[in-house]
């Protein structure tokens, strides 16, 4: 019989730090399935695969530097890997980025995630960054090139929202908005962006769980997509966005996957609960500031990298009691919050509306033989006029610039008479009968020394186009080919 | 306020089904007894010499100076002497030790005593010569506590009994409610407060009724608190129960406050004339076969209480005079149940597996104390002697809440007390 003694308390709770990772691990596996689901359904098969390779190759890469750093600090591998918990840092690594990040470069910053931006800390518990947005701000700055253009999806809501300037009046958010389904859809998650930051619904019920679970501070989550919400609602109402801007500042990009699982990152956020507060509402305001004045396409990264520097000056301004101290450190939060959240509103609310200019269709090449160009993008149409076996008159109509771009009701189809020689198939002249397309520009391809340019050509020839007005060009070799495939029959 | 600070508390396991509901066990009288001749906090001198007769009631010692609290004897029988023997504070104290002649024969200690009629001056000099210290703990010496009261709106008296495993508080209340409610209104007249409230935690739900009938018609009203921890710490208490902070003692909330035990024991010094002889304490824990409440006199070896509690269940267990949180792991089953005990936890003597700190700040949020315990640790690893006095340390009062709730298992609170050690011998040269 032994008695032995401990200091006291001799009673612990059953939650464990192994177990907050194992329901981290939980949630992070829901978000990747839904990706799974998401790219193999709407982009086939090979897509959803990629994301597998992708997250399997990333968390495979962290156990194998973990392993090697457990060597090289001679404890037992697997002891190492338990107690390091990188797998966490490659899974939210692989969900923050894009589909077309080579899994090269993704293990390559796993890699510089983990070793730099953790273990040469002292490994976990020890680092100044969060490691998955270190990782990622290594992707975005040194492997921008390697993007794979096998896997390309539509454009993203943050990018094509930075195109617009970030805002947009209320009718141009709704057509805008359609092409992610609405809002509605962009809650549920069913659009193109980073691997695992779209389901608001999902990340949103993770959230709870793992509050739930007592596993993350729900001030966190709560303060940070709140002032998100806050500052950008304001900064709506000021450029009379409407009251969707607020909203859908928070759906898009990685605001809720970075509310609930990057800014939640105990290691790297304060300790006391009024610093914690300020970090949520600095990384929103920051957020805010670098998504709609910065270069990048999002802000959430950055700011939480940003943040996490100010780490250690929040722990120190709260040290103390917190009772006894109480009014100075809610005073100090509020001043604060308040400034930070103003800061963002002033800077936020100096943008200004793009003018956004679809990017044009591209018109069929003009290269090779006229009979081999495929114009089946302008909707020729072709009426014989009339013909006596030697010559024969068409009168033709196709699609140009204005139609093929859906530039608006001023324009229209442009019309021309070409006359052939049937025995020759060669063409004796082409005239201007209607011009749809944009006056100043397209018409440098309906002058007479251009269609003058077309006498004699046959389906073998090759024709010219004329530099700067490419659709228009097009259309009228599109109306000469019709003309000659008909005099042909 | 908790949207800043956080709850401060966090609700136990508290186990208390393991004695509860469970008969008392009256212990049979061990053949020998030693009474620790430190009461409370102070130290007497033994008024009876080796071979003198004693019997149950008799005045055994006196403290000298003015933390007065007189012990008496539990027993009859011869006194043997004064032995060195390792007490519950892990120190060797004096004990007086007597051989029990199992007769029983008892003298007065003193005349029974009617509060009523008394005088508040009379019913202090009672308290302080029956011996009236606090029994939640802290051994408290009852008359000083309500030598000058001021301002005092509120008397309470708690039986809250927030430890895990134990119940000692809640049978004795249970079976006494009309030693407590005499105990209580005495205390309530030495309060001079215009009201009193005694604290229950919200599940107990029979002991709430018994009160509830006990104090029908008196100015002490029955009020729940939430079943947490530490709900019934003085200042936690007075918190839930008024709103109120205070900065020295609970006087200056208004508030003065008591153990339910002592108040049963003084309930039963004014109408029964015993002194505290006897205690209610919870032998309890994983570590122990048959987990009873035992009735058992003062000066009992613990291991008298563990072999009638049907032995330990493990080759290697925690002997914890208390409860888990606050008690102290004894190395050894010589010590003895002293007026303020009033459990022992026996566990079994677990590893828990420590990484490292994660800085998730639960210990932050559930201290009750308001301090960051994670904070200190850092700060006590690199000896930072101005960042520990401006984390104010000494406000800790060890409750075990940050190692309890600390998800990588790392002994928190005693990070905290290297840091007050430190800090003390830092002021001192």
């Amino acid at each position: 019989m032994k008695l032995t003694f401990k200091p006291s308390p001799n009673y612990r709770s059953s939650q464990t730090t192994t177990g907050i990772m194992f329901d981290l691990t939980v949630c992070l596996l829901a978000v990747t399935v839904f990706s799974v689901l998401y790219y193999g359904v709407n982009y086939g098969a090979s897509y959803g695969l990629r994301v597998v390779i992708m997250m399997v190759s990333a968390v495979i890469t962290s156990l194998i530097v973990d392993a090697i750093w457990a060597k090289i600090q001679k404890i037992d591998i697997k002891e190492g890997i338990l107690s390091s918990y990188s797998w966490i840092t490659a899974m939210i690594l692989t969900l923050i980025i894009q589909i077309d990040v080579s899994p090269y470069a993704l293990c390559v910053a796993t890699v510089i995630a983990i070793v730099f931006g953790k273990l040469v800390f002292g490994g976990f518990g020890q680092n100044i960054f969060n490691p998955a947005a270190f990782g990622a701000a290594v992707i975005m700055s040194s492997f921008a090139a390697t993007k794979s253009a096998d896997f390309v999806t539509a454009a993203t809501p943050t990018t094509t929202a930075a195109a617009y300037g970030w805002i947009m009046n209320t009718e141009t958010f709704g057509s805008y908005v359609t092409q992610y389904g609405g809002l509605g859809k962009m809650l549920l998650g069913w659009y193109p962006s980073s691997l695992g930051s779209t389901s608001a619904v999902l990340i949103a019920l993770c959230g709870v769980y793992l509050v739930w679970r007592k596993d993350i501070d729900w001030r966190l989550p709560v303060c940070y997509i709140g002032s998100v919400f806050l500052i950008t609602t304001i900064i709506g109402l000021i450029k009379g966005a409407g009251l969707w801007y607020g909203v859908f500042n928070v759906l898009a990009g990685g605001v809720m996957l970075g509310g609930v699982f990057m800014v939640t990152d105990p290691v790297t956020n304060p300790v006391s609960i009024p610093g914690r507060i300020i970090f949520a509402v600095g990384c929103a305001a920051l957020t805010v500031i670098i998504r709609l004045k910065a270069n990048f396409p999002d802000g959430v990264l950055f700011s939480i990298l940003l943040m996490n520097m100010m780490t250690p000056a929040i722990d120190k301004m709260f040290d103390g009691n917190q009772i006894k101290n109480a009014a100075d450190f809610r005073n100090k939060t509020i001043i604060c919050s308040a400034l930070l959240a103003l800061v963002s509103v002033l800077v936020g609310s100096t943008v200004q509306a793009k003018e956004v200019v679809p990017e044009p269709a591209a018109p069929a090449a003009v290269e090779g033989s006229l009979g081999s160009i495929d114009f089946s993008a302008n909707n020729v149409e072709v009426t014989e006029v009339s013909n006596d076996g030697k010559t024969a008159v068409y009168s033709c109509s196709a699609d140009g610039f204005g139609l093929m771009n859906n530039m608006g009701a001023e324009y229209g189809r442009n019309e021309v008479t070409v006359t052939v020689d049937v025995a020759k198939g060669s063409v004796v002249s082409v005239a201007l009968d209607n011009f749809g397309d944009t006056a100043g520009i397209g018409d440098t391809a309906t002058s007479d020394d251009a269609l003058a340019g077309y006498a004699g050509k046959t389906l073998n020839d090759s024709v010219d186009t004329v530099a700067g007005a490419t659709f228009t060009s097009g259309s009228v070799a599109a109306m000469v080919q019709a003309a000659l495939e008909a005099a042909a029959k | 306020m908790s949207f800043l600070t956080g709850p401060m508390h966090h609700h136990l396991e508290g186990h208390k089904d393991l004695t509860a509901h469970k008969d008392v066990l009256i212990l049979e009288e061990p053949d020998d007894l030693y009474i620790p001749l430190v009461n409370g906090r102070a130290s007497c001198t033994p008024l009876v010499q080796p071979g003198d007769e004693v019997k149950v009631g008799t005045k055994l010692g006196e403290p000298v100076d003015h933390w007065y609290v007189p012990v008496f004897s539990p027993v009859s029988g011869t006194v043997v002497g004064v032995e060195k023997r390792m007490s519950a504070i892990l120190k060797p104290t004096d004990h007086l030790h007597i051989k029990n002649d199992h007769k029983g024969t008892s003298v007065r200690a003193f005349e029974p005593f009617d509060y009523e009629s008394a005088t508040r001056e009379e019913v202090l000099e009672f308290t302080k010569n029956a011996g009236m210290l606090g029994l939640g703990g802290a051994g408290f010496p009852t008359f000083m506590k309500y030598s000058k009261p001021e301002n005092i709106d509120l008397f309470i008296i708690n039986a809250v009994e927030c430890e895990p495993y134990l119940t000692a508080d809640y049978r004795n209340s249970m079976e006494n409610a009309s030693l407590m409610k005499a105990g209580a209104l005495a205390l309530l007249k030495l309060s001079t407060a215009p009201k009193g409230a005694i604290a229950v935690k919200e599940d107990k739900h029979d002991l709430i009724d018994v009160l509830n009938k006990t104090f029908a018609g008196t100015p002490i009203e029955v009020k729940t608190v939430k079943d947490i921890y530490p709900a019934g710490w003085e200042r936690t208490l007075v918190y839930l129960l008024t709103g109120r902070r205070y900065d020295r003692l609970p006087a200056e909330a208004g508030c003065i406050l008591n153990n339910v035990s002592t108040c049963i024991a003084l309930g039963d010094a004014m109408i029964n004339g015993k002194p505290i002889t006897h205690k209610y304490v919870t032998v309890s824990g994983d570590g122990v076969k048959d987990p009873h409440n035992v009735y058992c006199p003062v000066g009992t070896p613990s291991a008298t209480l563990i072999k009638a509690c049907g032995g330990y269940t493990a080759e290697d267990c925690l002997l914890i005079a208390g409860g888990p949180m606050m008690g102290r792991a004894i190395p050894n089953e010589v010590f003895v149940i002293g007026p303020a005990n009033n459990g022992l936890t026996v566990l079994q003597n677990k590893e828990y597996k420590t990484v490292k700190c994660l800085r998730c700040g639960r210990c932050t949020e559930t201290c009750p104390s308001g301090l960051e315990p994670v904070r200190i640790n850092q700060y006590e690893k690199i000896k930072d002697l101005d960042a520990l006095k401006k984390l104010d340390i000494m406000s800790c009062i060890e409750c075990g809440m940050c190692t309890y709730i600390c998800p990588s298992n790392i002994d928190v609170t005693e990070g905290i007390r290297r840091a007050k050690r430190y800090l003390t011998l830092q002021a001192k040269k």
